[in-house]
This record gives structure tokens, C-alpha cells and sequence, in this order.
């Protein structure tokens, strides 16, 4: 059931995009079919380049995780470039058992280690070494039948260009570009790996996800703000808990767990695939039919179930840190699609988009108070934030600017912005519109993220539509809904000497120390 | 006896046959992955495309006063794009006088024109959707225009004002000046920061290619001293535009000669650029820094862009540490021990001097030594033996599968050839590049890695917090610690 939607055959699109469309001489064309199992393609010819870009989104983020098993999205992210019993081996059959002993034997070492933690319990040190150099040699032992990293290897020996892969709160994404003549190897290694990965090496890769860990979060002081924000602004709904997941999760997550997490949400009827490039629609539906088509379906993973409870009045936190101070504002906001979220995005703009934008203007540039101000709003699966991100000014302290912050936002509320600042967002939103046709990757990850999102890519559309028909008056209206605070939350990057700093609760012991 | 000898000499050599092609059927197939074999069977068409060139794919025209100019057009989307480069770059700035450069890139765009205020510019171009930038590099000004091709006359017009009549508004460098500061009085907060700044400094010492921004030479920089920069170095016939995009080139290069054609060129003398010393700075220096993961940073010297071993180079550092997972640096610090997300090298023909060559790695406090001397061992190891066949293939195979992607875009296409002239390089450069790149042997390799790598003079930088590592970096050498004192800011 092939389904064609073409953005400048219908009507009421046409006359919006006339102008638009004219000038230039690529259309947006979007083909779409889907496959019996329902696994969803979206397709966009452009033949400017001879390479194509690939996007594969997965319907399952950290927000679909549950406590002690967060980060495991992202962790099963990383496990995916690890092969399957045809990738990353040469002999499948051999590392089964190997794999079941190793997982027994983490298992019992993080037992000993728990009972080490344990003042009362009293642990086993010699044991626990003895279990560690038994899984070291057991993990030897599979190296041998592991061809490294061959994933990898075989996209960039065929001229893969920026493989990779990403996890948010709403989604996970595998992306690469290729020169186009390499679509059938990339329809292959996809399937094979959707279809059923091995999580070979499991225990490493925890290591390394940790460390991405200390990277992103643990050493760098708006990494570590974001992380205690979130924990703060939500209580309830797991839009409250890091990506990357808490550090104790990370490192005691199962393999079996995370096994058990790929087979529920990891299905054609979960993900959403874009091909944007130098293709043959036709010939690209015959390689995705032939790879995916025998993909079996599962039942659809359950949407969230816990909503966040409407907050009863501000939250303010502070999180201690050896570093300059910087601040994070945020209001709850409603999901995708509700119409005030069009007029948030506008808001954000008029704030601090450019700098004609409010917050450029008079706080960074006229009263010198900060040195940067970011006012940002989602589209998001769930119930989110608009979040204000800023760093003041020496001498002028947070609380200064948090001052300053609200200054603007008050006048939101009281007074109509002007027409001329809605023209210019209107302008950007269709120059924005115009330039994001101008990236394969940029292109394609619009698609299946508002897909995703959604239901449906042409929310792509909608939104630039919605947005352009905000009011002064409904900004006026939204930022007396939202901008209060009882609906606040606000949380401070406060410097402190290294030495008063407090000892981690968590002791972090690894298994492959 | 003779015929027996000769049986059994044949039957011997027909054994010795048969289990050399058993074991070489076992190597072949055995460590074979099943995926290995399906993607062999698969057909690729060739890939239509030729590498563009200059006179070719890309038009260069002079205009009279010497700005020189590259076009191509490609009607796809409504959009219009400008990239300048300016003979210029923090190069030719005094050393007391650091950040004059970076201040006059920046002023530049902020701070109006003879007949805009810099109001009046933001506001032009933010309604229009279009975006003009500025900045000045170490080597190179450069500056860019992204407009709507609807809107091309008009972006032209601010573009060439901005790049001709800047004002240098007093205010607007106040701002940028407290920015820098604000920046400054920040660049210890996070360990990353910390180990870029200090192992560029001790690398190069005072030259340019080495410096950070510090407050005691930015406070003093006066309007004036933009101004004069500025007017010193903007001259036409330095000037170098590189064009794509929707437009009709016969009409654009009218508009060209409209704003820019009676801008008048002074001849003028540049400096003399300082020169690296090419002299080795081996030590272990740590900082302190209560964290919970080391930084670390070690390498040296390396090369200038115009070295005719960067092939070689380029293929010994994809599989030293640049390739990612098909790196060795990358497959044992990270995919084999999990000591590290990011682990990598970098040996970089990026500038016109002596770059640096690098290899880096964040990894938990416990496993400091031990990351750092598996890195070490890496660095030593691709000098003491050939690549193995499959290593340099797949390196190639990268690389030349990869080619395509550096020209995606006609704004990379035109980017990148214009460059090359700046640059001096051959404007055959990337013509050739792929047959540079086949041509590489395992000998190669390795002369390249017994030349350009220095294991006994490395710069090994470590930021973290020595309390908890897992050995004594003492085991490796004497080690310099360096005191974070927190910068300067009044």
C-alpha cells in the first residue's frame, strides 16, 4: 500500500507555498509506504549529490525506561553497533555459552561488590578478584571469535559519512550517509541488526557509557545543573531522569535487561525510516521490502503511564559545583500538537532567537547583565518545559539576572509584541523551512522526528503553518498561563571551594576494574 | 632408494601443499562473518560524479581591483550564499596586542557601518531571515552571507558596507571586551578548557598558533587600533568571494562590480609572520582538578598543509587513532578495556605552519595510567611495525569512498576550491588527492610514523585529581605540576 504525498499538489498547501516553491526548483516530495509489518518509509529524491542519507528512528527514549533500569536506551544505543550473529563474528555459535557465563559471572561479582558496600553484610575481597580475573578471561576467550567492531568498519570502508547514532528522551536514532550506490548494504546491516542484535562485549561498553557519563554530566557544570533541573522540575514523569541514566543504574544494568528492553520497543511497527538523496523511490521500496519485509511486528509498547502532577508552587534547587555560576529556568508546558505550544515556539523566538531578540538586546547587550540567554521551548511525546538557560554577567549575580529574566516575561503578559517582531519570525519560519531542504541528514531527521512525534511527518508543515499564525493576543494569553510561579522551577549553578565539596553517596566500583 | 626418495619427497610436498591450503582456506573463511560474505555478492553501479575544478564545475573571474571571485550556481533552492576570505589572521598582530584580531573580526559585523547603525543592520538582516558574520582566525579573515535570492541585492549591499565602512562602535567593543573577560574569568570551569589551552601554550610557546586570550592585553585595545587593523589588511585585492547558490552569474558579477568595483586597493607590506621554533617540548605536566575522569593530552609537532607526506600521514593516523572503531587507539582504550568514550589522534594539514599533531582521552580517575600508557604503547607500536594489508585497505577504502561527501554542496564545493588558492595549494589538489591516496604502501606508513612520531618527545598533559589515580604518574618521568590559578581578570 504505497502511499505518495506530494506537498505542492494539495490546494491549501500550494497557495502557502507558491512563492515559495517557484523560486527554487526542488519540491518537497515526501513518498511514503508501508511495509505489512508496519514499518514505515519515508522517501525524499534529490539529486544534487550522488549520496543518500539514512535515518532510522526508533519510537523509544529514556522516558519509556523505568527507575533502575534508566539509561538503558542509550546503553542499548551503543549495544547496537556491537553486531549480530552474522555481523561482528565469526562464529556465533561458540560465544553463546561464553556470553552466559560471563553474564553469570557479573552477576555474582556485583553481589560480592553490593556485600562490600554493605558495612553489615561483610563482602569477600579475595573472591571478588578472583571473579573479576575469571570474567576477564572469559571475555578473552570470546575475543577471539569477535571480528572487531566490523559494523563500524564495513560503513566506513564503504565511504560511510557521519555514522553514528543518538537517544533523547523521545526517541533513538541510527544515522549514516552513503555514497548512493551502497543503499543495499545499508538495508541489509539495518535489518539484521533490527532484527535481532547480540549484545556481545556488554560489560565494557558499560564501562564506556559511563565514562560518557563523567564526560557529559559528571565533570562539566551545565551538564550536572541540566541533570539536578530535570530531577527537580519533574517529579513523577520520567522526563525527570537523565538520558544517559543515573550512575548506579548504569552501572548495575543487566544484559538480560537490556535484551529484554530491545525485544519489547525495537519493532518495524515502532521506528520510522527516512531516506533522503540520490534514490529510486521504487528501487528503494524493493530493497526495504526484501531486507525488512520478513521483520515480525509485536504488539505496540505502551505509552507512559504517570503524568506529572500539576506543580504546587516554585522549586528552587542549587547545585554545588567548581565552576562560574550559570542559571536554569523552566516552566511545565503541554505536549506536542496542543495549540499553545505554537505560540511557546513563538515566544522563544521573540525572546532569544538573533540579536534583535528581546533578551539579546536588553540584558546582554543594553544592561550588560549576561553574558548569554537562551529561552527555549519542545515539541515533545509528553508534557515538557519552556526553559530559560542564562549566565550572568560579573559582577551581576543570578539573582540579578533571574530579576531581569522576569522583567521580560511580565511584559509578555501585559503588553501586545509588535508587528514587527511577528513579521520577522514569521520570515524565519519560512527561510527556516527553505534551508532545512537543503541538508539530506538535516532533512531526514525532520521527517521521522515529527513522525515519530506525531504520527505523521507533515507536522513538519503544520507547525511552520501554526506558528505563523500566532497572535499578539494569544502571546499575551499563554505567557499569563504559563510564565508563573507556582509553575517554576529554578535551579543555580552556586561555585564552591573544591575541597568543601561533599563525597560522592555512590561509590563507583566497576566490574571490569 | 632414488624412486622412493622422490615419492616420498612428493608426497611430503603434496601434504606440505594440501595443509597450507587448509590453513589458508581456514584463515579465509573461518574469520569470516557471514555478513563478510553477503555484502561481497552485493553490485554497486559506479558513482557518477567528477571532482569539481576550477574553470570546470567552478567559474573564477578577478574583478578590476583584484577581488577575486568564484561562482557556481545551483538553482535547487531560493537561497543565496557569500563565503570571504581576507589575507589576514592573529598572525600579524603584535604579541602585546593578542586578541586584536579576534576583536576586530567581531566588531566588525557589531559595530555599524558610516551609514548603518548597528541596530539598524541586525534589524535589516534578521527580517530578511539573512545573516551576515564575520570573524578573524589565526590565519585567515573570513566572512559570510546567507540570504533568501530574493533578497540578493540587499544582503550584497550590507555585506560589502560591513566589509568596507566598518565604525568600530565604541559600545559594541565594550561589549565584546567584557564578554572576553567574562570568558576568560570562566575558561577553568571545565577540565576540557583547561588541557586545550595549556598544552597549546607549552607546544608553541609565544607563537600566535599558541596563544589564549588574556585580559591584560585585550583591556588596553582601542577603536583606533580595530580601525587600523582593519583598514590595513581589507583591500580589495585580498579579497577573495566565493559565491553558490540561486543566481545568473553574468548579472551577479554586475551586482559584484556595483558594491565592491570602486573600492581602491592600497599596496601594502605585511609582516613578517613569526615562524614555529621547531623545537620539541617533552614533559609530563599535570593539573590538579578535583574531578571524577582525567583528561589527557600528549603529542607534538606535526606538519604544515603543504607536506607531500600527508598522505601517508592521513592513512597512518586513520589507523593510529583518527579512524574511530577502525582505529587502534579507539579499539583497545575503548571497545576492548571500556576505559574511555572518546579516545582518538589527530594529525591535522590545516596550517600554513607547524600544526600538532595529538592524541587525547577522558578516563576515570582510577584508570589514568593506565589509559595513558596504553596510548603511549599505540604511539610506539605503529613505529616499530608494518600496518597489516587490511588496516591500510580499509584506511583507503575510507578515504576513498569517502571523497565524495567533501562535495555534497555547491557552498562546499566552492569553499573548498577557493581555499586551495588561499592556501597556495595546487589547484590540482584534490584531483589528485584520491591517486595520492592509493599510492600509499605499509612501508610508507611506516617511514611516516618513524619520521613524524616522537614517542620520547611527547607533551603529556593529565588534568585530574592525582589522589586517586591508579599509579603514580612518576612511574612515567619527572612531572611538572602546574598551579590553576584563577585567571585575570581585573
Amino acid at each position: 500500500m504505497k502511499k505518495s504525498f506530494r506537498v505542492y499538489v494539495a490546494v491549501s498547501l500550494l497557495i502557502i507555498f507558491s512563492s515559495l516553491l517557484w523560486a527554487g526548483e526542488f519540491k518537497l516530495d515526501v513518498q511514503e509506504h508501508t511495509l505489512k509489518n508496519g514499518l514505515q518509509l519515508l522517501m525524499v529524491e534529490k539529486h544534487t549529490a550522488p549520496v543518500v542519507s539514512c535515518v532510522i528512528r526508533f519510537k523509544v527514549g529514556s522516558v519509556d525506561e523505568e527507575p533502575g533500569i534508566t539509561g538503558t536506551s542509550h546503553l542499548l544505543e551503543h549495544m547496537l553497533f556491537k553486531g549480530t550473529k552474522n555481523i561482528g563474528t565469526w562464529n556465533y555459535e561458540a560465544e553463546v555459552s561464553l556470553m552466559k557465563e560471563i553474564d553469570k559471572t557479573a552477576a555474582e561479582m556485583e553481589k560480592e561488590e553490593k556485600r562490600l558496600q554493605n558495612p553489615l553484610a561483610g563482602g569477600d575481597e579475595p573472591k571478588l578478584k578472583q571473579l573479576r580475573e575469571k570474567l576477564r578471561e572469559l571475555q578473552q576467550k570470546q575475543k577471539k571469535f569477535i571480528l572487531k567492531d566490523e559494523l563500524w568498519e564495513t560503513y566506513m570502508r564503504n565511504g560511510g559519512s557521519g555514522l553514528n547514532a543518538s537517544t533523547s528522551e523521545d526517541g533513538t536514532q541510527y544515522f549514516v550517509s552513503l555514497p548512493s550506490n551502497r543503499l543495499e548494504m545499508w538495508a541489509y546491516i539495518e535489518s539484521d541488526r533490527m532484527r535481532e542484535p547480540v549484545l556481545r562485549e556488554f560489560y565494557s561498553e558499560r564501562d564506556v557509557v559511563f565514562e560518557e557519563r563523567r564526560l557529559r554530566t559528571d565533570t562539566q557544570p551545565l551538564g550536572k545543573l541540566w541533570e539536578q533541573f530535570a530531577a527537580t522540575a519533574f517529579t513523577a514523569h520520567p522526563y525527570g531522569w537523565p538520558v544517559v541514566g543515573w550512575a548506579s543504574d548504569i552501572s548495575t544494568v543487566k544484559r538480560e535487561q537490556v535484551q529484554e528492553y530491545f525485544r519489547r520497543h525495537y519493532s518495524p511497527n515502532n521506528c520510522v525510516i527516512a531516506i533522503v538523496g540520490d534514490i529510486n523511490p521504487k528501487e528503494v521500496v524493493r530493497l526495504v521490502e526484501k531486507y525488512f519485509g520478513d521483520i515480525p511486528p509485536q504488539p505496540t509498547p505502551e505509552a507512559v503511564f504517570t503524568s506529572e502532577p500539576e506543580q504546587q508552587g516554585e522549586r528552587r534547587i542549587e547545585v554545588q559545583f567548581d565552576a562560574n555560576p550559570q542559571m536554569l529556568i523552566g516552566y511545565h508546558t503541554p505536549q506536542a500538537g496542543h495549540p499553545d505550544t505554537y505560540v511557546l515556539d513563538v515566544i522563544s523566538s521573540i525572546l532569544s532567537r538573533g540579536r534583535t531578540s528581546r533578551y539579546y538586546k536588553n540584558l546582554v547587550e543594553a544592561k550588560k547583565i549576561a553574558l548569554n540567554v537562551n529561552a527555549s521551548s519542545y515539541q515533545s511525546r509528553y508534557p515538557d518545559l519552556f526553559t530559560i538557560q542564562a549566565t550572568p554577567l560579573a559582577p551581576h549575580t543570578t539573582q540579578e539576572l533571574e530579576e531581569e529574566i522576569y522583567t521580560e516575561l511580565e511584559k509578555l503578559k501585559t503588553e501586545p509584541v509588535s508587528q514587527w517582531e511577528l513579521e520577522k519570525t514569521r520570515n524565519q519560519l519560512e527561510a527556516d523551512f527553505t534551508r532545512s531542504l537543503n541538508s539530506n541528514t538535516g532533512l531526514a531527521f525532520q521527517l521521522t522526528n515529527y513522525d515519530a512525534v506525531t504520527g505523521s511527518w507533515k507536522f513538519m508543515l503544520t507547525l511552520k503553518e501554526e506558528r505563523k499564525k500566532v497572535t499578539p493576543e494569544e502571546i499575551m494569553r499563554v505567557a499569563q498561563k504559563y510564565f508563573n510561579k507556582a509553575n517554576r522551577t529554578v535551579a543555580t549553578l552556586v561555585k564552591t571551594k573544591t575541597e568543601s565539596k561533599p563525597t560522592s553517596f555512590v561509590p563507583e566500583k566497576k566490574l571490569s576494574d | 632408494m632414488k624412486k622412493i626418495n622422490r615419492k616420498f619427497v612428493i608426497v611430503a610436498s603434496l601434504s606440505l601443499v594440501l595443509i597450507l591450503a587448509v590453513l589458508l582456506w581456514a584463515a579465509e573463511t573461518q574469520k569470516t562473518s557471514p555478513a563478510a560474505k553477503k555484502i561481497a555478492t552485493f553490485k554497486y553501479q559506479d558513482l557518477v560524479w567528477q571532482v569539481p575544478q576550477v574553470g570546470k564545475e567552478v567559474k573564477r573571474v578577478e574583478l578590476k581591483n583584484g577581488i577575486i571571485v568564484y561562482l557556481k550556481e545551483d538553482h535547487t533552492l531560493p537561497l543565496f550564499n557569500v563565503q570571504v576570505l581576507i589575507n589576514t589572521g592573529a598572525v600579524y598582530e603584535p604579541a602585546q596586542k593578542a586578541g586584536l584580531a579576534q576583536l576586530t573580526g567581531t566588531v566588525l559585523r557589531t559595530g555599524g557601518t558610516k551609514s548603518l547603525k548597528p541596530d539598524e543592520i541586525n534589524q535589516k538582516l534578521e527580517y530578511m531571515a539573512g545573516s551576515v558574520e564575520t570573524s578573524i582566525g589565526t590565519e585567515a579573515g573570513r566572512a559570510s552571507l546567507s540570504i533568501l535570492s530574493k533578497d540578493t541585492d540587499e544582503g550584497l549591499k550590507l555585506l560589502a558596507d560591513i566589509l568596507r565602512n566598518p565604525t568600530f562602535n565604541k559600545d559594541k567593543l565594550q561589549l565584546v571586551k567584557d564578554q572576553l573577560k567574562e570568558q576568560i574569568r570562566r575558561r577553568n570551569d571545565t577540565p576540557g578548557s583547561i588541557i586545550n589551552r595549556e598544552f597549546y601554550k607549552t607546544i608553541y610557546g609565544d607563537h600566535p598558533y599558541g596563544r589564549s586570550l588574556e585580559w591584560d592585553n585585550i583591556k588596553s585595545i582601542t577603536q583606533k587600533e580595530l580601525a587600523g587593523f582593519h583598514q590595513k589588511y581589507f583591500q580589495p585585492h585580498q579579497i577573495m568571494l566565493g559565491i553558490s547558490g540561486d543566481f545568473k552569474e553574468a548579472k551577479i558579477l554586475q551586482k559584484l562590480e556595483k558594491v565592491f568595483g570602486d573600492w581602491q586597493k592600497k599596496e601594502m607590506d605585511y609582516p613578517s609572520k613569526p615562524k614555529v621554533e621547531k623545537k620539541f617540548k617533552p614533559g609530563i605536566y599535570f593539573i590538579e582538578k578535583e574531578i571524577n575522569q582525567s583528561n589527557i593530552m600528549l603529542g607534538h609537532l606535526g606538519s604544515d598543509l603543504n607536506n607531500p607526506d600527508q598522505y601517508a600521514l592521513s592513512l597512518m593516523n586513520f589507523i593510529l587513532g583518527g579512524g574511530s572503531f577502525s582505529s587502534r587507539l579507539t579499539s583497545r582504550v575503548r571497545s576492548d578495556e571500556g576505559l574511555a568514550y572518546s579516545v582518538g589522534s589527530s594529525f591535522p594539514f590545516t596550517t600554513q605552519d607547524l600544526g600538532v599533531f595529538f592524541a587525547s582521552c577522558q578516563t576515570k580517575t582510577k584508570s589514568t595510567c593506565r589509559a595513558l600508557s596504553y596510548m603511549l604503547d599505540e604511539i610506539k607500536m605503529i613505529r616499530e611495525n608494518l600496518v597489516t594489508e587490511e588496516e591500510l585497505n580499509t584506511a583507503k577504502d575510507a578515504y576513498i569512498n569517502n571523497f565524495v561527501f567533501r562535495f555534497t554542496t555547491t557552498e562546499q564545493i566552492v569553499g573548498l576550491l577557493m581555499g586551495l588558492e588561499y592556501d597556495k595549494r595546487p589547484a590540482d589538489y584534490y584531483k589528485n588527492y584520491l591517486d595520492n591516496i592509493r599510492k600509499v604502501s605499509a612501508k610508507d606508513v611506516l617511514r611516516v610514523a618513524q619520521q613524524y612520531l616522537h614517542p620520547e618527545a611527547l607533551t603529556i598533559y593529565v588534568v585530574g585529581h592525582k589522589a586517586d589515580f591508579d599509579e603514580s604518574l612518576e612511574e612515567l618521568g619527572k612531572v611538572t605540576e602546574i598551579a590553576l590559578v584563577p585567571p585575570q581578570v581585573d
